[in-house]
C-alpha cells in the first residue's frame, strides 16, 4: 500500500493539486461580481482590519461560499471517482446516473409536504440519492460490468428525466414549493447560510471515510470480480458500500448546494490523467481536485455575466457537457 | 430465452434459412401458419397494426366525445366526417379536433422515433426523451414565455429550438457513430446545458411568468396552435412511410455490421438517415406537445410485444404511441375534471413506476 501511494508521480500530483486548490481558494475570496474588494482588502479583513462593507462581503458572503464550495467539491469529486470505479465506466457520474436527480426530487417532495429549505433535512436528500444510486448500480450490474458504458448512461438519463417529470408535477401544482425551490434547483453555492450546512458536514465526512476505506477493495475489484473474490474481497459488500458512500456524499452535497452536474465526471478524469487509473490514488486526487473545479466554476459564474451572477449549475454544465462530448467522440471509450 | 429478446444471431439464422421451420416462437399467440414463413410473420405485425388501429379509432372517438359537452363516441366519429347534428360537428371539428390530432400525432411521432433509436442502438433505453431535443425545445419555449422579447408563439420557438439542437448535435457528434451512441450522448450533454438554461430562466423570471412557463417543462396539449399541429400532422404523414422503409432496412443492421454490409446495406448512410428521421420526428412532436416523457420508451415496447420480434415495428409503435398519448390526455382531462392535468404529468406518473420496473427487473432479453 505504502509503495503504491508514495510514488513520485503521486507526490507531484498531490502537490500540484494542493497548489491549484490554494490558488483557486484565493481567487474565490478575492474575485467578486464587481471589482470593489480585491485580495489586499480580503487579507486585511482576515487579519481583523478593513471597513464594514469589506468585512460584510468577505466574512458573510465569500468565506461561507468558499467553504461550501470546498465541501461540495470534495463530496462530488470523490463520489464520481467511486462510482466510476465501481461501475467500471468512465461516464458513471452522479448527475448523469440520476443520483443527483433522485436527491433533488426527494427534497422537492419533502418541501411540498411542508418542510422548508431553511431547515432542510439532509436525511431526505440522502434517501433520494440512495434510491437513485441503487437503481443506477442495479442497472450497472445487470448490463454486465465494463460491457457497455453507454447503456448505464441511458438508464441514468431515463431515470433522471422521469424524476425531473415528478419534480415538475409538484412544481406545477404547488405554487409555494415552486417559488421556494426554483432558486435551489439550479445548483449554486452562493447565498447559502453556513449554519444550515452544519448538519451536512458530519454526513459528508462519514461518506468520505467510507469512500477511503473502500479504495483498496475497489482496486481489487478492478481486476475483475473473480480475481477480487480470490483476493478475499466480497464484491457485493463493496458495491453496497459504494452505494451508501455515494448516497451520503451526493446527498449532503445536494442538500448544501442543490443538484450540480458534471463535477463527478470531470474531476475523476483529471485525477486519472494525473496519477493513473489506480482508484487508491485517483480517489485522493479527486478529493483534492473536486474543490478546485467547483470553486473555479464558481469564480467563473461571478465574472461571465458581470454584474449579475450566473448560477454554478449552469457553468458546470457548460464546462462538463463539452468534455462529455469529447470523451464520446474519442475513438473508443477508455476502459476502466 | 425471453421471447422478446431479439437475439441477432438466431434471428439471422432464420432469416437466411427459410426452408427450416421457425420453431422458436411460443405457441398460442398471433402466429398463424400458412404458406411461407415470412408471410406468417408479416401477418402477425399486420394484425398487430390492425388491432392498434382499432384501439386508435376507439380512442379518437372517446377523446372527441368527452369534455364539457358529452358526445357519444360513434356520434363524435360521425361528426368528424361532417355527419350528424350541426352542433356536434362544430364541437368536434372546430373545438376538439386540434387537440386530439396534436396528441395522436405527437404520440405517433415519439413512438416511431423511439422505435428507430432503440433498433439502431440495440438498446431499449434509447428514446427521444434523452437526446436533448426536448430539452432544447423546452428551453426555447420557456424563453419565449418568460420574456425574451419575441413575436413567436412558444410552440414556434420550441420548433426552432428542436431544429437548432438537431443540427448542433449532428455537427458536434460528427455523425451517428457506432450504433448511434455518439449522437445519443452528444445530445444528452447538450441537453444538460439547455436544462440548466431553462432552470436559470425559471429562477430569474417573476413568479407569474415562471408559472406560465412550467407547462412547457412537462408537456401539455392544452391550447396548441393550429399551425404547428398541422405541421406535425403533415410531418408524420410524410415521414411515416420513410420510417417504415428505413425500419425494414434497419432489420438487417441488427446483424453484425460486416454481415449487413455483405447483404448490401450501406450501414453508415442508414444510420445517418435513421437518426435524421428520429430527430425530425422528435422535434415536430416536442414543438407541439412539449417534453412528454415515456411515450418513446413504452410505445416501441408494446409495438414489439404485439408485432413479434421479426420486424422492426415502426407502424405498430406509431399507433401505440398515438394510443398512449391520447389515453393519457383523456385521463388528464377527465379524471379530475374540471381541473385539467397536463398530459406530461399523466405519462410521468404512469410511466415512472413502469420505468423503475423496467430498469430493475431481472436482466432477461436486454439485448435488442
Amino acid at each position: 500500500m505504502a509503495t503504491t501511494l508514495l510514488s513520485r508521480r503521486m507526490l507531484i500530483g498531490v502537490l500540484a493539486a494542493f497548489g491549484l486548490l490554494a490558488i483557486v481558494i484565493l481567487l474565490s475570496l478575492g474575485v467578486g461580481s464587481d471589482n470593489a474588494i480585491g485580495l489586499a482588502q480580503v487579507f486585511a479583513v482576515l487579519q481583523g482590519a478593513g471597513d464594514d462593507q469589506a468585512r460584510l462581503t468577505v466574512l458573510d458572503l465569500r468565506v461561507p461560499r468558499t467553504i461550501i464550495g470546498v465541501l461540495v467539491g470534495v463530496a462530488l469529486g470523490s463520489a464520481g471517482a467511486l462510482l466510476q470505479a465501481a461501475a467500471r465506466n468512465p461516464l458513471a457520474e452522479p448527475g448523469l446516473l440520476g443520483v443527483s436527480a433522485g436527491s433533488a426530487t426527494a427534497v422537492v417532495v419533502s418541501i411540498a409536504l411542508g418542510a422548508s429549505l431553511n431547515n432542510l433535512q439532509v436525511g431526505v436528500a440522502i434517501f433520494g440519492a440512495l434510491i437513485g444510486c441503487s437503481v443506477a448500480l442495479g442497472v450497472a450490474r445487470m448490463s454486465g460490468l465494463g460491457d457497455d458504458p453507454i447503456r448505464l448512461v441511458l438508464a441514468g438519463a431515463a431515470l433522471s428525466s422521469m424524476l425531473a417529470a415528478v419534480s415538475s408535477v409538484i412544481l406545477l401544482t404547488d405554487q409555494r414549493t415552486a417559488d421556494e425551490v426554483r432558486f435551489w434547483t439550479i445548483g449554486a453555492i452562493a447565498g447559502r447560510n453556513l449554519s444550515s450546512i452544519t448538519s451536512a458536514i458530519p454526513v459528508l465526512l462519514l461518506g468520505l471515510a467510507v469512500a477511503l476505506l473502500l479504495a483498496r477493495p475497489l482496486a481489487a475489484l478492478a481486476l475483475g470480480e473473480k480475481v477480487a473474490s480470490g483476493l478475499g474481497q466480497r464484491p457485493k459488500l463493496v458495491r453496497t458500500g459504494v452505494m451508501i458512500s455515494v448516497a451520503l456524499l451526493v446527498g449532503s452535497a445536494t442538500a448544501m448546494a442543490g443538484p450540480i452536474g458534471f463535477v463527478g465526471l470531470v474531476v475523476p478524469i483529471a485525477a486519472r490523467a494525473m496519477v493513473g487509473p489506480d482508484i487508491r490514488r485517483a480517489l485522493i486526487l479527486a478529493v483534492l481536485l473536486g474543490p478546485s473545479f467547483v470553486l473555479l466554476a464558481d469564480v467563473l459564474s461571478r465574472i461571465v455575466a458581470r454584474p449579475t451572477e450566473t448560477p454554478l449549475g449552469v457553468i458546470s454544465a457548460l464546462i462538463g457537457a463539452p468534455i462529455l462530448v469529447l470523451i464520446v467522440r474519442s475513438q473508443r471509450l477508455p476502459a476502466l | 430465452m425471453d421471447r422478446l429478446s431479439l437475439n441477432p444471431t438466431t434471428s439471422a439464422a432464420h432469416e437466411l434459412n427459410l426452408a427450416q421451420p421457425f420453431t422458436g416462437q411460443p405457441t398460442g399467440l398471433w402466429l398463424l401458419r400458412f404458406g411461407r414463413l415470412s408471410l406468417l410473420l408479416d401477418r402477425r405485425a399486420w394484425l398487430a397494426s390492425l388491432l392498434l388501429l382499432l384501439a386508435t379509432v376507439v380512442l379518437v372517438g372517446l377523446s372527441l366525445g368527452s369534455g364539457t359537452v358529452k358526445i357519444a363516441p360513434l356520434d363524435a366519429l360521425a361528426a368528424l366526417f361532417n355527419q350528424g347534428e350541426t352542433k356536434n360537428i362544430f364541437i368536434v371539428r372546430d373545438l376538439r379536433l386540434t387537440r386530439v390530432l396534436a396528441g395522436g400525432m405527437a404520440g405517433a411521432a415519439l413512438g416511431m422515433a423511439g422505435c428507430l433509436l432503440q433498433t439502431l442502438s440495440r438498446n431499449r433505453l434509447a428514446n427521444p426523451d434523452t437526446i436533448g431535443i426536448d430539452n432544447a425545445a423546452t428551453a426555447f419555449a420557456v424563453a419565449s414565455v418568460v420574456g425574451v422579447s419575441t413575436t413567436l408563439a412558444p410552440s414556434g420557438m420550441a420548433l426552432i429550438g428542436a431544429i437548432t439542437m438537431l443540427s448542433l448535435t449532428f455537427a458536434l457528434s460528427g455523425g451517428a457513430g457506432t450504433r448511434g451512441y455518439r449522437f445519443l450522448i452528444t445530445g444528452l450533454g447538450l441537453g444538460a446545458i439547455c436544462g440548466a438554461a431553462t432552470n436559470l430562466m425559471l429562477a430569474r423570471a417573476p413568479i407569474d411568468a415562471a408559472n406560465d412557463a412550467f407547462p412547457w417543462t412537462i408537456g401539455s396539449l392544452n391550447d396548441r396552435s393550429g399551425i404547428t399541429v398541422s405541421l406535425l400532422a403533415w410531418g408524420v404523414v410524410i415521414l411515416l412511410p420513410l420510417a417504415a422503409i428505413v425500419g425494414k432496412r434497419l432489420n438487417l443492421v441488427r446483424l453484425p455490421d460486416a454481415v449487413a454490409q455483405s447483404l448490401g446495406v450501406r450501414v453508415n448512410r442508414l444510420r445517418f438517415f435513421t437518426i435524421l428521421l428520429a430527430g425530425s420526428l422528435t422535434g415536430l412532436a416536442v414543438a407541439v406537445a412539449g417534453p412528454v416523457g415515456m411515450i418513446g420508451l413504452a410505445a416501441p415496447e408494446l409495438g414489439r410485444r404485439l408485432a413479434g420480434p421479426r420486424t422492426v415495428p415502426i407502424v405498430p409503435s406509431a399507433l401505440a404511441g398515438a394510443c398512449f398519448t391520447m389515453l393519457a390526455d383523456l385521463l388528464g382531462r377527465t379524471l379530475f375534471s374540471p381541473t385539467e392535468i397536463p398530459v406530461g404529468i399523466v405519462t410521468a406518473l404512469v410511466g415512472g413506476p413502469y420505468l423503475l420496473w423496467f430498469l430493475l427487473r431481472t436482466p432477461r432479453g436486454k439485448q435488442l
